[in-house]
Parts: C-alpha cells; sequence; structure tokens
C-alpha cells in the first residue's frame, strides 16, 4: 500500500437513502492498466468522481501519492496528477481544439513535471490522437466522436500519473471501439501513465486491460486477472442477461 | 487564444495610449456642455469594459456596480477635505476591489439569476448601512462638497482611468488569467479539474474588475455638490453599465467601448428631444435590441469581418 500512487478506503457516497458506493477499496500502482465493469447503475461513474474529487465521499479516504486528499477541491487533484474525462465529453465548446489542450497545458500541465517531455505540447498531444488538422476548430463543432478523443487528448494535457477514462468508447463502431483500445494501451506504455477504464463494452475491455475491477449495486465484488474474474459465479449472476454471454466469451 | 492574442497585446495598448493622447486634448476643443457629455461618455466605457472584464468570459450577471460606485463615492465625500483628489480616487478604487474581494468569498458559488439578485441586494445593503451610519454616527444625511476640482481636473481623472480600465481589459484577456476566466464560463468544473483554483480566480478578477467602479465613483463624486447614499448607490448607474455592456457584446473589448458613446448620446438626445418619454423610448430600444441582436452590437462586425475574411 505504502508504494500505491492512487488509494481509495472504503469509499462510500450515498444520496439521501440512496447508497451509489460502498465501501469500496482500491489500490492502483504506478503504470498500471486498471478495467472497471459492472452493470448501468452499479456506480463506477459516482467512484469516478470521487477519485477527482468532484464529489466528496460520504465515508472513506482517498490517498494519491501518499497525500491525503479527502474531501480536497478537484484543482488539487488535477494538481497532484489525478485527470480524467467525462462521459458526455466537456470540451470547451467555444475554444479551438488546441486551446482545450493548452488549458490544460497551461493549468494542470505547469504545475507538474513529467517524466515524457517529447509530450508536453498542443500538436504532439493532438497528433497522437490524430486530430492535427482540427486545432484551430471549435471543440463543440467536432463530431462526438472526435470530441471524445479530444477530451482524451485534454486529460494528456493535464500531465496526469493517473488517467480516469469514463467511457471514452461509448457509441463507437466495433474498428473505432478497437482503435481506443490500442490508443489506451499506448498511453500506458509510451507514457507510462496508469489508467482506470470504465467501459461497457466488457469484452474489449477485458482484452485490454491487466486487472479488472467488478462493481455491482455499488460494492465492490471481484478484483483480479480478467481471465479468473470473468469465471466468478457473482460476476455472472451481476451479469444476468447478454453482457453475461459477452463476459464468457473474453473468458 | 493565447498565442495569436498575446502578440496583438503591444499594438492594442499603443492604439489605446494614441486615442487616450487625442482625448485629452477635448477639454481646450469643446464646450463645457459636450465635454460634460464626453466626460459620461468615458464613464460608461470605462464601468462597461470593467464589467466586461469579470462577468463577459465567465458569464456572470453582477448587479453590484452600483455598490463599488457608491462606496468610491462615499470615500471622496468623507476624505476629500483631509487629502489630495487623486489619493480619495486611489482609495475609492482600493475600498471598491477591497468590498468586491469581501463579498466574492462569500457569493461567487452562487450562479445565474441567483448571484444578479444577492449582488443586487448587497448593493441596496451597502446603501441602507451607509445611510444609517450617517444618520447615527454624523447625524447627517448627505454631505455638501466644498473646493471641487475643476470639470477639465475631473475629465483628465476619469480619462486616465477608463485608459487603465481598457488597457487591465486587454492584458487581462491575453493572460493566464483571462484564459482561465474563460474556462470557467465554458465549464467551471472541467476547468477545476483541469487544475484551476476556480474559487481564487474568480475572487482576484472580481475584485480586479471592481477597482474602477470605485475610483470612478470617487472621481465622479464631486461633480455632485451634494452627496446622499440615494443618489451614489443609484441602482440606474448599475443597470445602465450590465446594458450597455450586453448591448455592445460583454465577450468583446470594443463592444462595451462603442455601445457607451452610442448610449451617452442617445440617452442625452431622448432627454432633450422627449424629456417625458425618453425612458420609454430607451426602454424600447432595449427590447428591439435584445429581441433581434442576442449576441451584441459587436456580433454585427463579428459577423461581417467573417464574411469578408
Amino acid at each position: 500500500m505504502a508504494e500505491s500512487l492512487l488509494s481509495a478506503r472504503g469509499v462510500s457516497v450515498r444520496f439521501g437513502g440512496l447508497v451509489a458506493v460502498n465501501g469500496v477499496d482500491l489500490d492502483l500502482s504506478a503504470g498500471e492498466l486498471v478495467g472497471i465493469i459492472g452493470p448501468n447503475g452499479a456506480g463506477k461513474t459516482t467512484f469516478f468522481h470521487t477519485l477527482s474529487g468532484v464529489l466528496k465521499p460520504t465515508e472513506g479516504r482517498l490517498v494519491v501519492a501518499g497525500d491525503d486528499l479527502t474531501g480536497r477541491a478537484p484543482h488539487v487533484y488535477a494538481a497532484h496528477g489525478v485527470a480524467r474525462t467525462f462521459q458526455t465529453p466537456r470540451v470547451f465548446r467555444d475554444m479551438g481544439a488546441g486551446d482545450n489542450v493548452r488549458f490544460a497545458l497551461e493549468f494542470a500541465g505547469r504545475l507538474r513535471k513529467h517524466k515524457h517531455d517529447a509530450f508536453d505540447d498542443v500538436e504532439t498531444i493532438l497528433g497522437f490522437l490524430g486530430l492535427a488538422e482540427a486545432a484551430a476548430v471549435p471543440a463543440g463543432a467536432l463530431t462526438p466522436a472526435r470530441q471524445r478523443l479530444l477530451e482524451i487528448g485534454v486529460a494528456l494535457g493535464a500531465r496526469p500519473r493517473v488517467l480516469l477514462l469514463d467511457e471514452v468508447a461509448a457509441g463507437l463502431t466495433q474498428t473505432e471501439l478497437d482503435a481506443t483500445a490500442q490508443l489506451i494501451r499506448k498511453v500506458r506504455d509510451e507514457l507510462g501513465v496508469a489508467v482506470i477504464w470504465i467501459e461497457h463494452a466488457v469484452r474489449v475491455l477485458m482484452n485490454t486491460v491487466e486487472r479488472v475491477v467488478v462493481l455491482h449495486q455499488g460494492a465492490k465484488i471481484a478484483d483480479g486477472d480478467p481471465r479468473v474474474v470473468a469465471k466468478l459465479p457473482a460476476v455472472i449472476e451481476a451479469y444476468l442477461g447478454d453482457e453475461a454471454a459477452a463476459v464468457s466469451v473474453a473468458a | 487564444m493565447n498565442g495569436r492574442g498575446k502578440r496583438r497585446v503591444p499594438l492594442a495598448l499603443a492604439i489605446t495610449l494614441g486615442c487616450g493622447a487625442l482625448l485629452a486634448t477635448l477639454p481646450w476643443v469643446l464646450s463645457d456642455f459636450l465635454l460634460a457629455l464626453a466626460l459620461s461618455c468615458l464613464m460608461y466605457a470605462a464601468l462597461a469594459v470593467s464589467w466586461s472584464m469579470f462577468c463577459g468570459p465567465t458569464h456572470y450577471l453582477s448587479l453590484a456596480t452600483s455598490a463599488f460606485f457608491g462606496l468610491g463615492a462615499y470615500v471622496t465625500a468623507w476624505g476629500l477635505e483631509s487629502m489630495p483628489y487623486g489619493l480619495a480616487v486611489l482609495g475609492g478604487g482600493l475600498l471598491g476591489a477591497a468590498f468586491a474581494a469581501l463579498i466574492g468569498l462569500a457569493v461567487l458559488h452562487l450562479r445565474g439569476a441567483y448571484f444578479a439578485v444577492i449582488t443586487f441586494g448587497l448593493t441596496e445593503l451597502t446603501l441602507h448601512s451607509i445611510t444609517y451610519v450617517e444618520k447615527t454616527t454624523f447625524e447627517t444625511a448627505g454631505r455638501i462638497i466644498s473646493d471641487a476640482p475643476e470639470t477639465p481636473v475631473i475629465y483628465w481623472t476619469v480619462l486616465a482611468l477608463t485608459l487603465l480600465a481598457v488597457a487591465t481589459a486587454i492584458v487581462v484577456r491575453a493572460s493566464r488569467l483571462g484564459f482561465a476566466l474563460a474556462g470557467i464560463g465554458g465549464d467551471e468544473e472541467r476547468a477545476q479539474t483541469l487544475g484551476v483554483n476556480t474559487r481564487r480566480v474568480k475572487v482576484i478578477a472580481f475584485a480586479l474588475s471592481a477597482f474602477f467602479p470605485g475610483a470612478l465613483g470617487a472621481a465622479m463624486a464631486v461633480r455632485w455638490t451634494y452627496i446622499e447614499p440615494m443618489s451614489v448607490f443609484n441602482p440606474f448607474i448599475g443597470f445602465q453599465t450590465v446594458l450597455i455592456a450586453m448591448v455592445g457584446g460583454a465577450h468583446t473589448l470594443l463592444g462595451p467601448i462603442l455601445s457607451s458613446v452610442f448610449f451617452s448620446l442617445l440617452t442625452e438626445f431622448l432627454r432633450l428631444r422627449f424629456p417625458y418619454a425618453f425612458l420609454i423610448v430607451l426602454g424600447l430600444l432595449l427590447v428591439v435590441l435584445v429581441l433581434y441582436l442576442p449576441g451584441g452590437l459587436a456580433s454585427l462586425f463579428l459577423r461581417r469581418a467573417r464574411t469578408h475574411g
């Protein structure tokens, strides 16, 4: 636990009587690639909100790189190297795509030194995502798929140690989905960034990550090697229906 | 915004200074009546530009301009006997900025109509607090300004403040502060997750923008010979500022300047021509402008530039 980059301890979120996240523990080491899956309403996104400071947990502690950040504002998480995307892309619609990335570099990015020096300008980041020619286009005018890519670019501009990706592949075709999975691996491999990836496309996710966490009704019901997790009865039960088949195939 | 914007800063500042030099000659050229009109144009230009500095990029609607203006006026009312005019103006600006920082810490987390209503409420609260202090502590309802400076001195002071407001707006727009404000206006929570301490940025920018109404209140107070809270905390000054900025286009720099000239002249013309109906005409005109030109007068020029470029 001492060496973990990001550590959530007993994190719970309650909205009135509803328990959205229920005592979740998670440890992430540097450079790890972890997936989070779970049926709709399992609390995945709410959990992400707590990991990025957007939502204060009702209970539990959050430690990033040795500092207890429980209850701190999102910009403190960003300064500690936690960057995230949102399920619905939240780019600055009136700014150009290039300025969106520049914004992240100028604030969260500037606060932190990083190892991958080749990766600290707008052109490189947009080029990496295949958005080079869109630099001057207002982000709001990009297609939804490209806005999702730009959302990743903005998060990379923050020079993260931990990258939280919330359904960045939602609504993509199978080909685009595979490309996105490759891109995520590349981010981890080439930049050494630890990644937590939430996605409904279970099969692609299971084939990409080294470790998967399963949330069900706000609680963690599995955490480990995707091949092992996919065979757990509790996981298959949580995924009754179409998605159960997908899990079995991945196994 | 940042890369291209920065290169234009020296040019924009040079143009501002050039216009300022030209405008500085007006006291020798214009009649008293026209000079008073020019003074009113300048005052509203400075108020609208400083209002747009914060409210333009962030889309906040502040109605607190009258509070800062009134506080500044009272610095002059209380202090002009014991300090030079210039110092009173500076003091008015600093008091405006300090008061804005204080209320900013308390209410800048509110947005939309809530923020507008609470800033209006705070203006009323300030008005009545000053009235109360004057009545109970000093046993007076108003104050007479003796030995006010000459009109040209007032004009040059207000001109200097206007130039400073425009220069500040130019620099802020091209700076990290301006970039952060644009991000806050786009999506405040997203800006936070990208490392912006939005609370601090907003308080700093709100205080900076409130320096100018405070200083202008102190500078213009000497135009009234008799100062009472109801006249210097007049909410009309705040409304007029917001309308000028919005009609001109608060997201632009030139829009509020042009629209303040337009409005000051129009108000004066209507007042002379239709002394009883001028507010009705002004109101109707505003309705038409808001309905058919929601992006402000600046959108006319931007549209033209786009079709030509």
